[in-house]
């Protein structure tokens, strides 16, 4: 079997069956016409919402309460805030949508359905739960919509803040009204000590004369490739969003990502190294340092629309009058890893809508065979032992090497002018490093070389700035070593175990 | 509607970003010919005595209608194949074009055709 894309000859090898089965009389009340098939069942209008409201609901309400219930389902009760990531995209603008008419009290999306006359009140006696108040009976608090604007990575982008905000807001007109708290952050706040001070403890001497939009320029422009900025992006995405929910006590943040995304996230996850954490990409949990120190409560990571498809999601957003204010979509360019995968998986879903759901729920039963032994300083997820140890054992690292020049190969075209990162620098302890402390996706995308040639070499500066989260745990002090100041040494706190140069890592290739 | 028993009008509307390819403009009013060439060429007309293989219009030709006359830009975001490209949903009179014969669909005086983009993700 060839390389090339697979959706071209696709019908060569599997046989494509019909759209829907038997006949277009929805396959609930049996009674209407259909009006969308959902992997090759037919819906009519008025069933399609209780439909996807009923699934948002079976992937969230299990994971609210802290400890799963028991034979009788007890009152829904989380232990703290609610925090809803809201991209500008589809599904989480869906997403925060049904948050919105589920929990929240906005009009109710049956009174969407042809059958509901507007003015019906929500149906107070099946869902007990809703309140129309200030905030839930379920979560403490006021909840939080939070968006982390990513134009500052990407120069031309659009700032889309003010767009977003709009769509929040849009819920404080509705009857009766609701207003989310919303909270815009920018990807460069990850850089950014006063964001820090916030959310998180100062240890560490901070960088100087660095604004932040330019750390978080070095950083991205220091990476090895299109895909690693992409997946470097998403990183800083999910932790301003995690530092930010637990700074407002907050027990669950929900992502929109939709069964389709989920499934391009976990393939493309995979391609990329990050097997290990395959599991946590569909239900996770994460604690963070908190100001003073101690590990915050556990907070949840829920992708409430991890059964629902981004076809449902689109007619969902047709069908309620959703505006969507679009993303960027940082794909690490058309031939990056996470486009090919969305190509594939978008053509997927559209002639085999079944087979979508399938990997999800297959990467959803992966476990790693062996348990993490720590987390990764950058990602903060589970990481796995002996990363660095696994790599050298598996992977072609220096051309330099011995056996290599003995046995007289030579290096490939694009690498002939490359010269090797040096393996130790003159550091104090040359065996420690920060690649102990990385997850191997993380490491990868840090230093994995591109076979297409590294994007652009920008920066003449040795090492390069990294999220505030990673020198929380880290200790960064100048070291008097070079006098421009630009090489910056690590030194862990406490006994110096971590006596590393996060340059060595970071430095740029050539 | 339509006056002329040649033509018919259709109304067109764009969501979920699609709109950016056609102008930025959500909803469109368009007449196309009731009887169109069979190879979708939208450049000819039936009264031109060069192209005798006709059909009625369907859903594939109105593709192509779109693409040739109402399009602006990054042909490639809106048609593969001789089809919409994947993760475009097209509704007809609001209901799944999957329910209706997709492309073979034969467009009727006065239907509502909607295209959506799924592209923008979550
Ligand atoms: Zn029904
Ligand atoms: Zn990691």
């Amino acid at each position: 079997m060839s390389c090339e894309n697979p959706s071209v000859d696709k019908d060569a090898l599997m046989a494509r069956r019909p759209k829907f089965d038997k006949t277009k009389q929805c396959v609930k009340c049996k009674e209407r016409t259909g009006n969308v098939v959902i992997r090759h069942a037919v819906y009519c209008k008025s069933c399609f919402f209780p439909l996807i409201s009923t699934r948002f609901r079976k992937s969230l309400e299990p994971s609210v309460n802290p400890t799963p219930d028991g034979p009788r389902r007890k009152a829904l009760k989380a232990s703290g805030s609610l925090l809803v990531g809201l991209s500008g995209g589809l599904g989480s603008t869906v997403m925060l949508d049904l948050v919105a008419k589920t929990y929240f009290g906005a009009p109710s999306v049956a009174d969407l359905g042809e059958e509901a006359p507007p003015s019906k009140p929500k149906g107070g006696k099946e869902h007990p739960r809703n309140m129309t108040g200030k905030d839930s009976e379920i979560w403490r608090g006021v909840p939080a919509v939070c968006y982390v604007e990513v134009c500052g990575a990407f120069p031309g982008a659009e700032d889309r803040t003010e767009r977003v905000r709009q769509v929040v807001e849009s819920y404080a007109t509705t009857s009766p009204p609701f207003a989310f708290d919303f909270i815009p952050l920018r990807l460069e706040d990850a850089f950014d000590l006063e964001w820090w001070k916030g959310v998180g403890e100062l240890l560490f001497t901070p960088p100087p004369s660095s604004t932040p939009i330019l750390a978080l320029q070095a950083y991205l422009s220091s990476l090895p490739t299109q895909t690693a900025i992409h997946s470097a992006t998403q990183t800083l995405v999910r932790l301003l969003l995690l530092y930010t929910a637990a700074s407002r006590r907050a027990s669950h943040v929900l992502l929109g990502t939709s069964l389709t995304s989920l499934s391009v996230n976990l393939i493309s996850g995979i391609a990329q190294g990050a097997g290990f954490s395959v599991a946590e990409e569909a239900m996770e949990e994460w604690r963070g340092e908190g100001k003073s120190g101690e590990l915050t409560p556990p907070i949840r990571i829920v992708r409430p629309l991890r059964d629902v498809g981004m076809k449902e999601c689109a007619i969902w957003a047709w069908w309620c009058g959703l505006r969507i204010v679009g993303r960027e979509r940082y794909l690490g360019g058309t031939q990056g890893i996470g486009s090919l995968t969305r190509n594939f998986i978008t053509g997927l879903e559209r002639d085999y809508p079944a087979t979508v759901s399938t990997i999800a729920r297959t990467c959803a039963k992966l476990t790693p065979k062996e348990g993490s032994d720590g987390v990764c300083l950058l990602c903060q997820r589970p990481a796995q032992h002996g990363v660095q140890e696994w790599k050298s054992r598996t992977s072609i690292r220096s051309y330099n090497h011995a056996s290599f020049s003995s046995s007289g190969h030579e290096r490939p075209p694009h690498l002939a002018n490359a010269t090797d990162r040096p393996q130790h620098r003159t550091e104090p302890s040359p065996s420690s490093h920060l690649t102990p402390h990385l997850c191997y996706a993380c490491h990868t995308t840090l230093t994995s070389r591109s076979s297409r040639g590294n994007v652009k070499q920008t920066s003449d500066s040795k090492v390069v700035p990294l999220p505030l989260w990673v020198g929380a745990s880290l200790s960064l002090v100048p070291t008097s070593e070079d006098s421009s100041g630009e090489v910056w040494a690590t030194r862990r706190m406490g006994d110096g175990e971590m006596k590393a140069a996060i340059g060595d890592l970071l430095l740029n290739d050539s | 509607m339509s006056t002329d028993s040649n033509t018919m009008f259709l109304k067109i509307e764009f969501g979920g970003g699609l709109e950016l390819l056609f102008s930025n403009q959500r909803s469109h009013r368009i007449t196309i010919p009731s009887t169109v060439p069979a190879d979708n060429n939208t450049s000819v007309t039936t009264k031109d005595a060069a192209s005798p293989a006709t059909r009625p219009a369907d859903v594939t030709y109105l593709l192509h209608h779109l693409r040739d006359h109402l399009l602006k830009e990054r042909e490639e975001l809106f048609m593969e194949n001789g089809t919409v490209r994947p993760g475009i949903l097209v509704l007809i009179n609001d209901t799944d074009w999957e329910l209706e014969g997709e492309g073979e669909y034969l467009l009727k005086d006065g239907d509502e055709i909607v295209l959506i983009s799924t592209l923008h993700g979550g």
